[in-house]
């Protein structure tokens, strides 16, 4: 720690205040960035305030103890391995300004933290002091752009790519109609469709993959009933069980969630099928069931993949729309097979 | 569709009629075309006369993956393109084509495409190595970032690969008729 003779230039008040311990205690004490100062052997010797905000702990309940305490398990022999080494060989293990390490909070929790270790001697003895801040919401918006980055690569090779088949098929029925058949023409309106279909998708993906709105407390009969009217048919059956539990979610979201499956069901069963919401037993959730002939062939690790398709007039997202939606949710969703072999998708909420 | 001609034989395989159609009335003045809509029926129409093969990636029962891997076990001696609109990635590395195409493809595309792969039955078989090398090498450039390609240690193999096919080739090359050095080997043949 500076002394006040180092501090060159201040005025005859600031003068006195330095001289005055007691200033750069509370400096230190009340500080926002917590720090910690341990011996050779890693012994807390000093926390200030800051450590309860950060990691949970008094201060009290740390000096005395080994630093290890705020350590995750798997960084602890490294840290003694680097303080030994250091002590031999003078050999620094890592960068000593502005290091980024996660800490183990009281309760468990992992803390990603900048780290600036400092080195002082004081009575002798050889002391080390971190100055740490907390750095998990810096971590967590950096995290967040490079999924959102990740999500504008993802949907660039969607747009250029998934647009490249019925574009080649629109291509090649023109030259089929040139050539003279003029049925081929008729062809066209189809394709046209399948791209009409495929833009919309990829919209509701994009929008899907905002964080969710305003969540209510909505009953999934309801908002069963209401993606039915939408997404079903009028030869299909939708059976809805009585004991429906109310979930608390953005309803347009989970709307569009049942429409998917819905679809899922309809597209890949008989048409007279029969789509059934309940309960789960074991979770607390939801799963909707068909009758129709289950996943077959289809890969179940990819079944909601970006434009994953078993089905040549299928655009691929109705499944990915569905796990963004449950991802947005925090919910998980998985896919299974029910007891007499049709597609069950289950939602933990 | 005879094969009773000098014509070079291509055959064309997409799970789209349309599109196999239109390749046929694209190609048909210069070539013997073949079509198949799916991988078995390819297969069934394969034999060792065809010397091009045009193949889609996605098709619903046998893919066309399959089907590559078919044709180089059965070991034909023919050139495979991909005509596809799926997008490479890393897995092209390890797959035996000759050239990948990017749908949607037109009538000179398409021309350009067989011309070119006509041309290379007449080379060494190490130029076709090259041929091959470098053709996947572009096809990952046009589609990935140089970050991704950096991390990926099979694109650092083929570049690799280019340059030991490049160091073997380079005498045929000097001697080939400056004329005769299309666009492919002007693209192979910058050193």
């Amino acid at each position: 720690m500076a002394s006040s003779e180092d501090m060159g230039g201040s005025t005859p008040e600031l003068d006195s205040l330095v001289r005055d311990t007691d200033f750069f205690r509370s400096l230190v004490e009340n500080g926002s960035d917590a720090i910690v100062s341990i011996d050779k052997e890693s012994t807390v010797l000093y926390a200030n305030q800051a450590v309860k905000r950060v990691f949970g702990y008094e201060p009290d309940e740390l000096v005395g103890e080994e630093l290890t305490v705020i350590m995750p398990e798997r960084f602890r022999s490294k840290h003694f391995n680097a303080i030994d080494r250091y002590l031999d060989t003078g050999e620094r293990q890592l960068d000593w300004n502005s290091t980024r390490l996660p800490a183990k909070h009281d309760d468990g929790h992992e803390v990603m933290l900048s780290i600036t270790f400092e080195e002082h001697t004081y009575e002798g003895k050889q002391i080390f002091s971190g100055i740490m801040r907390d750095i998990s919401e810096e971590v967590e918006q950096q995290r967040e752009l490079e999924r959102q980055n990740e999500r504008l690569e993802q949907f660039a090779s969607l747009v250029s790519h998934d647009l490249r088949d019925p574009l080649q098929a629109a291509k090649a029925t023109t030259a089929v109609a040139r050539a003279g058949d003029e049925e081929a023409l008729e062809d066209l309106e189809d394709i046209y469709d399948r791209m009409d279909a495929l833009i919309e998708d990829v919209l509701t993906l994009a929008k899907q993959g905002q964080s969710v709105g305003e969540t209510e407390s909505i009953p999934l009969s309801t908002v069963a009933e209401a993606a039915w009217s939408t997404a079903g048919s009028e030869r299909a059956t939708l059976e809805l069980a009585d004991s429906l539990p109310t979930v608390s979610a953005d309803h347009e979201r989970l709307r569009a969630l049942f429409e998917n499956l819905f679809r899922n069901a309809l597209e890949h069963g008989a048409e007279s099928a029969t789509v059934s919401v309940a309960a789960l037993e074991e979770a607390a959730g939801f799963y909707v069931v068909d009758d129709g002939p289950g996943f077959g062939d289809a890969d179940s690790e990819e079944l909601f993949t970006y434009g994953y398709t078993t089905n040549e007039d299928g655009t691929g997202f109705g499944l990915s729309i569905v796990a963004e939606i449950a991802e947005a949710h925090g919910w998980e969703v998985s896919a299974t097979e029910s007891d007499r072999g049709g597609a069950r998708f289950e939602v933990r909420t | 569709m005879t094969g009773d001609t000098d014509r070079p034989v291509v055959l064309a395989v997409d799970d789209e009629k349309r599109v196999v159609q239109a390749f046929d009335i694209w190609l048909g003045d210069g070539y013997d075309v073949r079509t198949a809509t799916g991988g078995t029926e390819a297969l069934e129409q394969l034999d060792d006369t065809v010397d091009v093969v045009l193949l889609d990636r996605h098709m619903p029962d046998m893919s066309g993956d399959e089907v590559l891997e078919q044709i180089r076990e059965a070991e034909y001696d023919c050139r495979v393109a991909m005509v596809t609109a799926v997008a490479p990635e890393f897995d092209i590395v390890d797959m035996e084509f000759d050239h990948y195409v990017s749908k949607p493809v037109d009538e000179s595309d398409l021309r350009m495409v067989v011309d070119r792969l006509l041309d290379i039955q007449h080379y060494d078989e190490r130029l076709a190595d090259l041929y091959r090398v470098v053709q996947k090498i572009a096809t990952l450039e046009e589609e990935m970032t140089v970050s991704r390609l950096d991390l990926h240690e099979e694109y650092a193999n083929l570049v690799e690969e280019r340059e030991r096919l490049r160091e073997e080739t380079r005498d045929q090359i000097g001697e080939m008729d400056r004329e005769n050095l299309d666009d492919v080997f002007e693209m192979i043949g910058s050193q």
